[in-house]
């Protein structure tokens, strides 16, 4: 068999194995609820509430405002939903390439009445302060902008935006930091609500956080128990939940060290990548340098096909789009044909050996099917 | 600013250099205490000096080392230092990386000749490393408001640069004076009694009624909690346990209502003493306030404590609630204090409890049941906990 190449870091990561063996031992040893009275469940309560308190003190704010989800796509739509059901009524801002569970919630808001203006990023793959400074209307009630996005790699100046989200409306400002996380510097002062999953830092699927600040009003998704602080009923998923502070504390310890040798996989590849024929890189020069867009003359699909053949895997745009034929808005929204584009993303795990053969194997199939 | 441009910290004993004679003492136990505080950083290495101590970080991170030292009583300040060559173009390059390293607008030298063999005066010193700075950076001296003071001790073999003074918790190094017992009930008072006992430099044990199950298993784990907040201070307390609920049965079993907090508090402060006895405690100690509740009224403290021979310091005495709610939040323990678990005084507590007990009528309901039986018993039955600093438990799960 062929040894797989892992360059699809942006979909998904492989569990860290610290996390998995708390996350196993756990599994093994308490299935109490965590909501019971009795000494098992208090325990089990007691640890989950200290893997809050720990999470909250690593992103710099408060126990109560770090909820427990199911992961981003859960915690985006609780945000967005939450907030505009308590409203009831009024105008959101986002923008036209925020991942698909904010997009789509926002479609679905609109459906029920909600005004929503979605901003186009301009040639640098960016939202422009400025933007946003002239869609805020009176009744504007939330503005969601992500922190960097999953398919350029683009970063948004989130320091520029929620001052002027808060300098010139009341509107609530989101922010989906999901691929920021472990990345780059996380600020959440003036950040009012943002998400992110724990598969994307080497955790587990199905787990993920909305911090939703303290004066932040909003609607339960889920209603049902006391969990959550009422917000999200259901049996709290406990383990899972407990291995997300070890999953966040390790991810940005690494965080120094894994920009760095990123940053110098990312140098060796466009570096590789420019000797290719035909190939165009569509991430902005100052993107995060773990996410590399290209469009090669070959299209995504046989690409695709072709890497898996020897093992690698990348994907051609947001893999949560990938089984829909619908564009990829970030590339749409660039003027970049999507049928042709590929999407690498790189971790500390990948080696320089390891992008030689993705470079073989591209020029091999742009050689022959080009 | 940059943070990894400190080599060493410095740490001013301040009030301890008064203390003639037992000096040597001190600044032992405070040295021990730092050690004890910063092991999770072995690389440091550590340099006592007369007036202080200098901690090389050897490559720790200085911003950890910080967070520690604020938890450790009997020094009066610390800062971040670089160390450099005694000559003044070493002393300039090494000011400058500092005034660099801030966003500050207006500065200041302080130079101090430890070595008075050095040939420049400290007021030259002053000017040499000033004027270096003025022309390297926009920055202008400001001597009685500078935004940032730069400190510069010279010393035989090197000269200390550094800058920010940061101010520790004061106090006295805990362990110097003895060891006190402290009741924790899991309230506002008790933790704050506890911290000023330890920063007079008194070692803590702990001493807690528990009264399952009419008080829950959250309950003691809050206390133990507020202990291991505590412990920051002194690297491990031990708690003894009471288990009470027997003994408090058997007092509302054969006493008046408004009676019945009065003898519980008589009962405690036996158990208190004998405990206090058998581990050599010279002091015990709680939260009480006089006035503050109806066992804390004059008339009530002098009918309880008189059960007791062993000394009793009651730390927050003429305190106000506020106060000692400020301070509560200012160490850390008011969060958890706040938490609504039973302890052993709420529960049963009567509607009307006498604020003016008499010492006979105690008696009296004292003698219709056999409670030094039960106080043994309650003893025998104590549990001892010991918590750790840092050491949680679970700390592996995170």
């Amino acid at each position: 068999m062929l040894p797989k190449i892992y360059l699809d870091h942006v979909s998904t990561t492989r569990p860290d194995p610290e996390v998995l063996e708390t996350y196993f031992h756990l599994l093994k040893t308490q299935y109490s609820n965590s909501d019971a009275l009795y000494d098992d469940g208090v325990t089990l309560y007691r640890l989950q509430e200290q893997s809050r308190a720990r999470i909250a003190e690593m992103l710099g704010v408060k126990a109560e405002e770090v909820l427990f989800t199911s992961g981003a796509s859960e915690a985006n739509n609780m945000a967005l939903k939450g907030v505009a059901w308590k409203k009831r009524s009024g105008h959101i801002i986002s923008s036209y390439y925020e991942h698909s569970s904010v997009y789509e919630a926002l479609k679905q808001l609109q459906s029920h009445g909600f005004e929503v203006t979605l901003l186009k990023p301009g040639a640098d793959g960016r939202i422009a302060p400025q933007q946003v400074a002239e869609a805020l209307r009176e009744d504007t009630i939330l503005v969601s902008i992500m922190q960097v996005n999953n398919e350029l790699g683009s970063i948004n100046d989130i320091a520029a935006i929620k001052k002027i989200v808060k300098k010139q409306s009341h509107a609530y400002f989101h922010c989906d930091i999901t691929q920021a996380l472990g990345k780059t510097d996380i600020d959440l002062e003036d950040v009012d609500l943002a998400s992110f999953s724990a598969h994307k830092i080497h955790g587990l699927k199905g787990s993920g956080v909305l911090i939703k600040k303290r004066h932040v009003e909003m609607e339960a998704l889920i209603s049902g128990g006391q969990q959550e602080f009422s917000l999200r009923g259901g049996t709290s998923n406990a383990p899972v939940n407990i291995v997300l502070a070890k999953t966040l504390r390790k991810a940005l310890e690494r965080q120094p060290a894994a920009v760095k040798h990123i940053n110098t996989l990312h140098a060796y590849l466009l570096e590789k990548l420019k000797s290719l024929d035909g190939v165009r890189i569509n991430s902005p020069e100052d993107g995060l340098t773990n996410l590399v867009n290209i469009s090669t003359p070959v299209k995504s699909e046989v690409m695709l096909n072709c890497l898996n053949l020897k093992g690698i895997m990348v994907s051609s745009k947001s893999t949560c789009g990938s089984r829909k034929s619908e564009v990829s808005r970030s590339l749409e929204a660039l003027g970049i044909d999507d049928e042709y584009a590929l999407r690498i993303s790189l971790d500390t795990e990948n080696t320089e050996a390891e992008l030689d053969q993705l470079i073989g194997a591209l020029k091999e199939s742009i050689e022959k099917y080009g | 600013m940059d943070e990894m441009i400190y080599e060493y910290i410095v740490v001013r004993y301040g009030e301890l250099t008064t203390k003639g004679k037992n000096r040597k003492d001190f600044i032992n136990c405070l040295v021990q205490n730092i050690r004890r505080t910063l092991k999770e950083f072995p690389a440091l290495k550590y340099d006592k000096v007369y007036d202080g101590l200098f901690i090389h970080l050897n490559g720790e991170n200085y911003e950890a080392v910080k967070e520690k030292l604020k938890y450790v009583f009997g020094y009066a300040y610390f800062s971040g230092a670089i160390r450099c060559g005694n000559t003044v173009e070493e002393m300039q390059e090494t000011a400058l990386r500092i005034a660099q390293a801030h966003d500050y607008k207006t500065f200041k030298i302080k130079a101090h000749r430890n070595d008075k063999s050095f040939p420049m005066r400290s007021d030259d010193i002053n000017r040499a490393i000033a004027g270096h700075i003025l022309r390297n950076t926009e920055m202008k001296v400001d001597v009685h408001n500078p935004e940032l003071m730069i400190y510069v001790v010279v010393k035989k073999d090197a000269t200390y640069i550094m800058d920010e003074k940061v101010q520790g918790p004061k106090g006295y190094p805990v362990g110097i004076n003895h060891k006190a017992l402290l009741m924790i009930s899991g309230g506002i008072d008790s933790p704050v009694a506890g911290y000023l006992t330890m920063k007079r430099g008194m070692r803590l044990e702990c001493l807690h009624f528990a009264s399952m199950p009419y008080t829950s298993k959250q309950a003691l784990d809050k206390v133990l909690s507020l202990v291991r907040q505590l412990s920051a201070y002194q690297g491990e307390i031990r708690v003894h346990v009471i288990p009470f609920t027997d003994l408090q049965l058997a007092i509302y079993r054969h006493a008046n209502e408004s009676y019945a907090i009065t003898l519980l508090r008589r009962m405690m402060y036996r158990i208190a003493d004998k405990i206090a006895k058998a581990e050599k405690i010279k002091m015990i100690v709680n939260g009480e306030s006089v006035g503050q509740v109806a066992s804390q009224t004059p008339e009530s403290m002098s009918v309880i404590s008189s059960v007791s021979d062993t000394m009793i310091l009651r730390p927050l005495c003429m305190a106000d609630k506020l106060e000692i709610i400020e301070q509560a939040m200012k160490i850390g323990t008011y969060e958890t204090s706040i938490l609504p678990y039973e302890d052993c005084c709420t529960i049963f507590a009567p509607k009307n409890p006498t604020t003016r007990p008499k010492e006979d009528r105690c008696r009296y309901y004292e003698s219709k049941f056999d409670y030094e039986a039960m106080i043994d018993e309650c003893i025998a039955k104590k549990e001892v906990i010991v918590i750790r600093n840092g050491e949680d438990t679970d700390t592996e799960l995170f």
